[in-house]
Parts: C-alpha cells; structure tokens; sequence
C-alpha cells in the first residue's frame, strides 16, 4: 500500500535578532525588514531595526504587528 | 385458557394519553405476564407481524412506519443510527494564517461541523485514525487511507473601482470586495496515493451542501490553512453522526366514544391539526344506528381521518364539551421513524446500515457468550 504521509508541521521560524550591538540611534543596514500595519492608514510599513516608528505615509506613530505565519494546530471539536 | 381477543390484543398494546398522565406504557408481551398465554419471541411470527411501510422517501429525508416490533429494537436502531455509522468530518485545523475576525479555535470548530461527502466505497475503504496519546501509540502517522486533506486558502481584495465606490457611499459588500464571503464549497481537496482510485471524479470529496457560509471578511483580511479529515462515528463526536436527526414517535390514536356534531365538531375538528378530523354529514343510516344521533340528520358529525397528522397536543381534552366523548392514545408497536440525512448516505440506506451494525453487535454477543460456556 502506498504511503504518502501529508506534512503539515512545517513553520517558518520569526524574527530572529542579529548578534551584533549596535547603537539604537544609527540604522542597522543588515537588519531584517519587519513589516508592521500603520494603525491609521492601513498602509504597510517596513521597518528596519533603529528607525523611527512612523508610518511614511500617514505619518501616524501607531503601527501594528501582523500575524506571524507560524502554523497553529488545532482540533476542531 | 381462550388466546385473547382481537379488541383485547389492541387494549393491551395502546397507551393511553390523559391530560395529565400517561398510562399503560410498559410492554406486556412478555413470557409469564399474562397467565396461560404463551409470549415467547418466535421468528415465524415477528416474521408474519413485522411490517415497514414508507410514507415519504426522498435522499435525504424519509418516513417510514415499523410495525410489529418491540421498542428496544427499534430504540437500538435509532441510537445506531445517531451515534455508530462512521461519517467523514475534519478533525484536525493546522492553521498557518488568519487575519479574520473569526478566533481560530471558533473556526477550527465551524469546519469540523461541515458535512463531507464521497464515494460510498471509499469511505468503507478508508481506515480508521487514531491519535496518539501518552500511553498509547495511535494507528501511526496519517496516510492516504486514512486521512483526507483539504485546504482553504483565501483572501478578501477590494473589486476594481471598490474603494471609490465606497467613498461615494456605496454599502453593498458584492459590488465593493471579492471574496468576502468564504463557503463551505472554498474548501479544497487534496487527494494522495490511492484516494485518485477510491473518489474518482463525480464522487471526490466535498461538502455535502456547498452554500454553508464560514466566514465573512475584509479587504486585506486572509485565511490560510489545511485540514485533515477522518472517519468517525457520532458517538465520538456530534459532527461524525451521519443524520441531522433520526428520531421516532408513536401512532396517535383517537377515539371518538360518544358522537361530537354541529358546531361542537368544528370545535372539535380545529382542536387538532389539519387533516385529522373530517366533518361527515350525519345521514339517516347513522341515525337509525345510533339512539344518540336523534333528530341530527343532517348535521355535521366528527369523523377521525388520519391520525398519524395528529401532534398529540391534547388540546381536545381541554375542552368540558368533550368530556368522556373522546380516548386519545398512541399504539406502543408503530414506530414513526424520521430519518434525515446530512448527505453522504442516503437516508434509507442509513436505515439498513443500522439494521446491518445491530446484527453485527448480536452476532458479537452471541460469540462472547458461546466463549464464556465453553
Ligand atoms: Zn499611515
């Protein structure tokens, strides 16, 4: 008998820091782009490690972080 | 002793339904409970008295009438039905992403309830799964025979020009967005290996009724996740039960024991449901029959005309008019089966697969007890 066995327990990891300490001030090139969602605008708004918390476009200062992609399992009972 | 007589036979086997109480509902058929009668269960004479008759018979809806047969049976096969014919529904949500307003574990349990269906074959064909726990290790990993999977991967967009439209004032959601209305025909099915073979095309899994709304959403709102269906049985859980309902009730008796007419029998004909009493015009023939019809030919007379439309609400005995005039019962051995199926069997096939598992249950007991003299 054939056995294809469906996987779903695959997630990809989140946010993950760099080693290295830098300045909070100065903007970290090599960091990873975390998109967040401007709170007024609904616009989506990459941001860098170190950047001012601002939407460009809008310019409000809410911004609310998405949903991480990490599978949840659930039963449905 | 004399073998009861027919009016006897039909006493003993109607209950009686008073305002108040019920009474005469325990069976009596029984060996040793009538002396010198013989009660003993004989095939040849369940075979002689037991009766089906069907009154409406569509796939997923059917009436039928059992006659002749003892409460227990007919109670097991009702139970049967509920809770032990195996069905197909999503037991597992592995959900990787849901901006919807709808909490996950609220969504997880809304597909759960979704009826599947299939081919009838592959489902017989599929194998049970069982989850591992603590202390014990489960039927293994899930496989093509004994897992389903379905997917449901959607996104609310605005249509073209929506957003305008929306400023402008435009409410309605079908001329602003697309997808914000996710139904239960979204989902998805993913065969693996051999379930190419076992739901071919016309048969393959789907939701029984493609219209079951899910979920609604929003531009920018997004569902992605995958399920895992499995075999089960209602017994384990409500959304494996094979029916919406199967359920029975009693053939209601009326008996009229002293003549209603003129307008006490239209009161009396709108005590009960449509259909079941009927207004006769009292002729001659009655009147010579009858000392109590005296001088009433020709007016209306209340004649029972199908008491299985009859509810049973025992309104007629409320009434001072009436009293002593009418008898209102059920008969303990017609059973008045409803059987209403969410889809995957039809619903007189459902009837045979509980008749087929009872027979399978006797045939278990009856093995354990040959083991037990031997
Ligand atoms: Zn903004």
């Amino acid at each position: 008998m054939s056995q294809q066995q469906p996987n779903p327990q695959t997630y990809t990891t989140g946010y993950t820091t760099g080693g290295a300490t830098t300045d909070t001030a100065t903007i970290d090139a090599n960091a990873r782009t975390v998109h967040y969602k401007c709170g007024d605008c609904d616009q989506d708004v990459p941001l860098k490690r170190g950047e001012p918390i601002r939407c460009r476009n809008c310019g409000h200062r809410v911004l609310y972080k998405q949903r991480t992609n990490r599978m949840v399992q659930f039963e449905a009972r | 002793m004399a073998p009861p007589s027919a009016e006897e036979l039909t006493r003993r086997k109607k209950l009686e339904v008073s305002p108040e109480i019920v009474s005469n509902q325990a069976s009596t058929d029984l060996p040793g409970h009538w002396p010198g009668e013989n009660h003993e269960w004989d095939l040849d004479y369940f075979k002689d008295n037991f009766n089906v008759q069907f009154h409406t018979h569509s796939p997923h809806d059917a009436t039928f009438s059992l006659t002749g047969i003892d409460t227990s049976v007919s109670n097991a096969f009702r139970r049967i039905l509920l809770a032990e014919i195996p069905t197909l529904a999503i037991e597992d949500v592995f959900i990787y992403n849901n901006t919807s307003i709808i909490q996950d574990e609220v969504l997880a349990h809304r597909l759960g309830l979704v009826p599947l269906a299939g081919s009838r074959d592959g489902l017989r064909w599929l194998k049970w799964y069982k989850k591992p726990s603590d202390d014990d290790e489960g039927s293994g990993t899930p496989s093509d025979y004994n897992t389903i999977i379905l997917r449901l991967e959607v996104e609310c967009k605005w249509q073209e020009g929506g957003l305008a439209r929306a400023v402008a004032g435009e409410t309605d959601p079908d001329k602003l967005y697309i997808n914000h209305n996710i139904y239960a025909r979204d989902l998805v099915w993913h065969p693996l290996g051999k379930q190419h073979d076992m739901f071919p095309a016309g048969q393959e899994i789907r939701p029984c009724n493609p219209d079951i709304l899910l979920v609604k959403m929003r531009p920018g709102q997004k569902i992605m996740l995958s399920m895992h269906a499995v075999k089960g049985i209602g017994q384990d859980h409500a959304k494996f039960s094979p029916v919406a309902t199967a359920s029975y009730r009693l053939l209601p008796t009326i008996d009229i024991l002293k003549p209603i007419t003129s307008a006490d029998a239209k009161k009396f004909a709108r005590c009960f449901p449509r259909g079941v009493i009927r207004l006769d015009t009292v002729s001659a023939e009655d009147v010579a029959n009858d000392p109590q019809l005296e001088g009433q030919e020709g007016e209306p007379k209340a004649v029972v005309d199908d008491p299985m439309k009859d509810t049973v609400s025992r309104e007629c005995l409320r009434h001072p008019e009436f009293k002593d005039k009418v008898k209102l019962g059920r008969v303990r051995d017609h059973f008045i089966f409803k059987v209403e199926s969410t889809g995957q069997w039809e619903s007189d096939e459902l009837f045979l697969e509980s008749v087929k598992l009872l027979k399978v249950k006797c045939q278990r007991i009856k093995r354990g007890l040959d083991e037990m003299i031997r």
